[in-house]
């Protein structure tokens, strides 16, 4: 009895017990919101008819983009050579799992009937954009599936008490490099058309462009990686289990800063390419942007903090080198790309061109997310801060040591296969 | 453990291998792609005449009897447009029924589709209520069942009995000229746009006769007739999605 007493005591007392309480608070809350969702409708939301669309689909774009890394690495290491990023690429492929599973989670909440969800799969409508993503997005949650196989075949208890289904597990790994033409080519074509769902229509003027899709798989890989070089990094602040060679974590913080390079550039001349002639609901959407509710949004979360400050951070040397400065510059990065998103989403939506007969006209609308809508999404949140928490504690999903030690396991143990890995 | 290792040439091997599938499939999806509504056959369309709409509302509320659509719905709002001369002017506006609707292109599980004569359908079995097509529609049409409709319609029977089935909590629905009209009409041998009881449902409440009904492929129709000898227009030609509903504008008296 006292025994379990101090058992519990020095679990809520650790860091880890403390942090599990806390999202496990947020979980419940989320879970409750995402029943109440479910018994009385998408009443309980602030969407209309005007906005229909909201906080979760933002979530939604979000955790995909957040998942970006993954396809990125993998292709990276398995594709292109770079062996040395081999860890990195497994952080990111976890990360890539929760963020995709989260976005799944927003979806389901997102649909007005989530009992058809499954009509997604089976009705097909080939010419839609969101039927394509739908399709990459449950492929690509398979690929990442079969990518993190090998990583759940590293828990020690699966390994002791099914060392054969571990063996199995870590043997996908093998197929790693078309797992990651497979995940490369699924992604390619979903993390832009996501861009392209909004990018195709012709009723929403400011949507109504081509650069939308190209900025959205740009962001979203450095989004992604951004994304993984922070969670690595807080992960090592945190708890011994994560493993880090900082020089890995450097050079791929380097290449984000010129990633954000690049996509400036196209954002700089697809927002100035809109600056030209009057067009109605695309200047006032830009206005909206540039000067209106938006403004704050855009200047400080989408541009200076979310890109500027970032890509000086990222490519000036010594703040490049310094932890913190760095972990702030990626933070932000990811921060700007969900400002972005949330930004795109809502902007075509609040401002309204009129169908009447005449020159046509701009109306506004509005919208902020209900007490439900935040406590739902904050539990899909925390859902993903959860697997991910497991994973650095379980699955060594942070450790830059692993495949180094797995190679010198495999030398001592089991000179002729690794089935005797476990 | 030997690993095989994982050439450049079997990356160019299976990249090549992936390219030519999603050009295949593309060339298919372009041979077999929706390339708008089917043409030939009865083509139906409606004409509204502003001149003689008064905004009167009566065929707002008939839709809502005879589709058994919410009181905090409409399918087919009046609005007012710009006064001419300082006369009111209404604008009546139901589902457009376009030829290349984009709620029928974004829908993905194919929940908007197209009838032979052109009205644009809507499966609400199917539908899964993501409101692609919400968002897609330029003319507002589509209203979101954001709760279920549970109570007694006020609209019956004052202004007509249910005709179709209540749609259910968490689907977007729409006007689709009254098809069940239109079937049933057909079906014991009367003709659309003519006899009452083929025809939609807010042409026939309408006490001035704004609305007429017709079939835009037969030239002798009432709306080709009236299409043929007035100037008219369409909401958002310039979208190009081909609307079947044609205003006749407002002639300001001589």
């Amino acid at each position: 009895m006292m025994k379990t007493f101090s058992m519990v005591t020095s679990f809520f007392g650790s860091l880890w017990g403390k942090w599990l309480t806390l999202l496990s608070l947020f979980l419940v809350m989320g879970l409750g919101a995402g029943l109440y969702v479910f018994w009385k409708g998408l009443s309980v939301t602030n969407l209309t008819d005007m906005v229909p669309w909201g906080l979760w689909i933002t979530i939604d774009l979000s955790s995909i983009a957040m998942a970006g890394g993954a396809f990125f690495l993998c292709a990276g290491v398995y594709l292109f050579g770079l062996k040395k990023y081999e860890p990195v690429a497994r952080t990111a492929t976890f990360v890539g799992l929760s963020g995709y599973t989260m976005a799944m989670l927003a979806l389901i909440l997102d649909i007005g009937r989530p009992d058809r969800f499954w009509h997604a799969m089976v009705y097909w409508n080939e010419r839609s954009l969101l039927w394509e993503v739908t399709m990459c997005v449950c492929l690509y949650l398979m690929v990442l599936l079969l990518e993190v196989m090998p990583i759940i075949a590293s828990l020690d208890w699966l390994r002791n008490r099914l060392p054969k289904l571990a063996a199995m597990m870590e043997h996908v790994h093998h197929f790693a490099p078309y797992l990651a033409i497979v995940g490369m080519c699924l992604s390619m074509l979903h993390q832009s058309s996501l861009g392209a769902v909004y990018g195709v229509l012709k009723s929403h003027p400011f949507w109504y462009r081509p650069d939308i899709a190209v900025l959205f798989i740009m962001s979203a890989v450095a989004a992604g990686m951004s994304m993984t070089v922070f969670t690595s990094m807080l992960a090592t602040r945190l708890t011994k289990r994560a493993i880090v060679k900082d020089e890995l974590l450097e050079r791929v913080s380097y290449f984000i800063g010129w990633m954000m390079v690049a996509y400036l550039y196209f954002r700089f001349w697809d927002a100035w390419s809109m600056n030209y002639t009057y067009q109605a609901g695309k200047t006032e959407a830009l206005s909206v942007l540039t000067s209106g509710v938006l403004s704050f949004n855009f200047w400080f979360g989408e541009i200076l903090l979310g890109a500027v400050l970032p890509i000086i951070l990222l490519l000036n040397t010594k703040t490049r080198l310094n932890p913190y400065s760095r972990m702030l510059a990626v933070f932000l990065i990811a921060a700007g790309v969900v400002a972005f998103r949330w930004d795109t989403n809502l902007i075509g939506q609040i401002v309204m061109v009129s169908y009447m007969p005449g020159e046509p006209t701009v109306s506004y609308s509005s919208y902020s997310p209900s007490l439900i809508e935040w406590l739902a999404g904050g539990g899909i949140i925390a859902y993903g801060l959860t697997l991910f928490s497991l994973g650095v504690r379980y699955l060594h999903v942070v450790d830059h040591t692993i495949y180094e030690k797995k190679h010198e396991a495999v030398q001592e143990t089991a000179p002729v296969g690794n089935a005797v890995l476990a | 453990m030997t690993e095989k290792e994982f050439s450049r040439r079997d990356l160019l091997k299976v990249t090549g291998v992936a390219a030519a599938a999603v050009i295949g499939l593309q060339v298919y999806n372009d041979v077999s792609a929706s390339e708008g509504a089917p043409t030939g056959g009865r083509q139906w369309a409606m004409v509204i005449d502003q001149n003689k709409c008064t905004g009167c509302g009566y065929c707002v509320m008939a839709c809502r009897a005879h589709n058994d659509v919410a009181p905090d719905h409409t399918w087919n709002p009046v609005l007012e447009d710009v006064p001419v001369n300082d006369k009111k002017v209404y604008l009546p506006r139901p589902c457009m029924q376009c030829a290349k609707a984009p709620c029928v292109d974004v829908c993905m599980v194919g929940a908007s589709y197209y009838r032979p004569d052109g009205i644009v359908m809507m499966d609400y079995d199917k539908c899964i209520g993501c409101r692609y097509c919400e968002v897609a529609c330029p003319y507002s049409a589509r209203s979101f069942n954001w709760t279920s409709f549970d109570a007694p319609n006020p609209a019956v029977p004052e202004w007509g009995e249910p005709e179709v089935a209540r749609r259910p909590r968490g689907v977007p629905e729409k006007c689709a000229f009254c098809y069940q009209r239109i079937d049933r009409g057909i079906a014991i041998g009367l003709t659309p746009g003519v006899d009452l009881d083929a025809t939609p449902s807010c042409v026939v409440a309408c006490p001035v006769g704004a609305r007429t009904f017709g079939d835009l492929s037969d030239p002798t129709s009432p709306v080709s007739v009236l299409l043929h000898d007035n100037s008219s227009f369409r909401l958002r030609d310039d979208l190009g999605t081909g609307t079947r509903v044609y205003y006749l504008p407002v002639k300001p008296e001589a």
